[in-house]
């Protein structure tokens, strides 16, 4: 139960430079995501809240209060890693009570946890295994109870449910945001799915080689990128990114009369992409996932366009159609950021 | 994969040699430790795999008691020097695992003392003999010649690159996020040691163990310039069984090869079940 916050911290490891002047606040019980790519900082952030690294610059603050010089015993956080580290000597139940062991709490208290944990996770009949006899997902399910067990300040979680197959992962995922809620714990949640970061997150931070993005709530960040990285790496299909002609997308596709200054790309999502009659563009694959259709299209002269269709609309490849958008445009500049339309004043 | 059946005679006709390379000194070995005098003395046709007359002579005769057939007494029995190459053999591994386990660690871990590992490795660039006789003139000086404690001295710091070279290669090998976890979840630097990382290396440990034992057991060089009389060690003490009747006396040699053979095969055997299985079964993900 406490909020953790990062105020301008910066880290690099030998040469590379891991964390630049990283601040945001994780508020007390909140889901938090970070979110990016491999390598854009997420795990030294864990690293840096469980106190396993100093930072180099900065202060991160546990409870609102300096974290610096406390070991990662005295933090009280717990945490699942990505390779899951369970201790391969002991047995599932002995790796669950460790947290508890090391703590000296009494024998009946860690037998009545243990206990409660392993219920909670539906792993009560392997408990008297070693975590060689157990499979991937039981492994990550003794690695949660591990952290569950006691009761800590926080969560991190690096990565957990990476191994499992698609429908365990969302079961799971599921799982974890009613365990959270139930524990009502902060849960700090590392991941590089952006659908499962935007459907578990109650707000998220956008990393990128070592930089914070942007901070928010996973609408927020969709519907209100702050630059075209942010809106590219959240959403599936990919944004449609295109170089802004006079007037129209280079390509001629799309009119675009309304172009604030210094405008070069515009960025519409898929989903608000609509076909229209005509023969700008060229059907090139049409993809039914059952209640949406994924149609990619080409245009002469301008990249690839994914345009994101209700139903099964009856289109085959080679058709040629127009392309027209709806409201929710994006501006960005040459250099990818974000330019917002002056408010509209009401009439 | 399937292989030709030319494959498979070929490799079975390598292992049947390699075997024989192997184990056909140690079978003689064997067969002598039970033939009387008259069998292991002769020449030609007499000599046979199989002992015709098996005996318990050659055991008996070591350990002191009068035979028949050999009449000439030893002036020492087997006792002494298989007790001394136990104690030296065994203490002399302990202080190479302690001191070997104890360096790897750190350095693994910790990073500090970057030359440490050449160093040691340096030990081992010439052989041990070449520095045996400046270290005779120490010993002297420190009174630890014909001691067990001098001779162990020695075989610890002989070993000691082998148990650190070995025993840092599994420490570098653990996953970092295990002792991490142990940090995470309450315990001290010293007891992620105790609790985490020297338990799962039980099996690494017990190897190391075994071969740096065997390299102390084996030697035989070291033991001759440093024992004289009372602490002889069993090589040694073998290589001094002949008498000037008979000469070298194989079936004595023998029956005391097979019994320094015991502790290293049990040991093997003890230790061999860690020797399977890898080190972090069962601890990451897949």
């Amino acid at each position: 139960m406490a909020s953790i916050e990062f105020r301008g911290v910066s880290k690099s490891y030998g040469g590379t430079q891991a964390l630049r002047d990283v601040s945001f606040r994780i508020e007390d019980n909140e889901f938090f995501c970070l979110f990016g790519p491999p390598l854009c900082g997420k795990s030294t952030i864990l690293r840096l809240i469980l106190g396993l690294e100093d930072p180099d610059a900065g202060e991160v603050l546990i409870a609102d209060r300096p974290a610096a010089g406390i070991g990662p015993a005295e933090r009280d956080i717990a945490m699942v890693f990505q390779n899951l580290a369970l201790f391969p000597h002991m047995t599932a139940r002995d790796n669950v009570a460790f947290p508890l062991v090391e703590r000296g709490r009494p024998k009946a208290e860690i037998a009545a946890k243990v206990a409660d944990a392993a219920e909670k996770l539906h792993m009560t009949h392997i408990l008297h295994k070693a975590p060689g006899q157990l499979s991937g997902g039981e492994r990550q399910r003794v690695a949660i109870a591990r952290a569950l067990v006691r009761d800590p300040v926080a969560f991190l979680m690096d990565d957990p449910i990476s191994a499992l197959d698609a429908r365990l992962r969302e079961e799971t995922r599921v799982e974890l945001k009613r365990i959270q809620r139930e524990v009502g714990h902060t849960l700090v949640y590392v991941t590089h799915d952006q659908e499962e970061a935007m459907s578990v997150a109650d707000r998220m931070v956008i990393l990128r080689e070592g930089r914070v993005e942007q901070v928010g709530t996973p609408v927020e960040i969709y519907d209100d990128p702050s630059n075209a990285y942010v809106a590219g790496i959240l959403g599936a299909p990919e944004i449609n990114v295109m170089p802004l002609g006079r007037g129209r997308t280079a390509d001629g596709l799309i009119a675009v009369p309304d172009a604030p200054e210094g405008a070069a790309s515009i960025g519409i999502r898929p989903e608000n992409l609509r076909l229209t009659e005509g023969d700008g563009a060229r059907i090139t694959d049409v993809e039914p996932l059952g209640g949406f259709t994924v149609v990619t299209l080409s245009a002469p002269d301008g990249p690839d366009l994914r345009a994101l269709l209700r139903g099964q609309p009856d289109l085959s490849p080679g058709a040629r159609v127009g392309v027209e958008d709806g409201t929710a445009r994006m501006f960005f500049d040459r250099d990818g950021r974000r330019l917002r339309m002056p408010a509209a004043v009401p009439a | 994969m399937t292989r030709s059946p030319a494959f498979h005679v070929f490799r079975t006709a390598a292992l049947l040699l390699a075997l024989i390379f192997v184990l056909i000194p140690v079978l003689w070995m064997v067969s002598m430790a039970f033939k009387p005098i008259q069998e292991w003395s002769a020449t030609g046709d007499l000599l046979t795999w199989w002992p015709r007359d098996p005996t318990l002579d050659n055991f008996r005769y070591i350990f002191g008691e009068r035979t028949s057939e050999l009449i000439v007494a030893l002036e020492r029995t087997a006792g002494r020097p298989i007790l001394a190459s136990l104690l030296s053999s065994v203490v002399g591994t302990a202080i190479a695992m302690l001191a070997g386990t104890a360096a790897a660690y750190g350095l693994s871990r910790f990073g500090s003392g970057r030359n440490l590992p050449l160093a040691l490795i340096q030990l081992r660039l010439f052989p041990p003999l070449a520095v045996m006789i400046p270290v005779m003139v120490m010993w002297a000086y420190l009174d630890l010649i014909d001691t067990w404690w001098g001779l162990s001295l020695v075989y610890g710091i002989v070993t000691l690159p082998f148990a650190f070279w070995l025993m840092k290669t599994y420490f570098d090998d653990m996953p970092r996020e295990i002792e991490e976890a142990a940090l995470v979840e309450g315990c001290s630097r010293f007891r992620v040691l105790t609790r985490v990382t020297l338990p799962m290396m039980r099996g690494p440990l017990a190897s190391s163990a075994l071969l740096v034992f065997i390299l102390n057991w084996s030697d035989y060089l070291i033991a001759l310039m440093l024992t004289t009389r009372e602490w002889v060690t069993i090589p040694v003490y073998m290589a001094s069984l002949s008498s000037s009747m008979t000469g070298q006396l194989y079936g004595a040699k023998a029956a005391l090869g097979l019994i320094a053979a015991v502790p290293p095969v049990i040991l093997g055997i003890a230790i061999q079940k860690h020797l399977v299985r890898g080190l972090t079964f069962g601890a990451l993900k897949q």
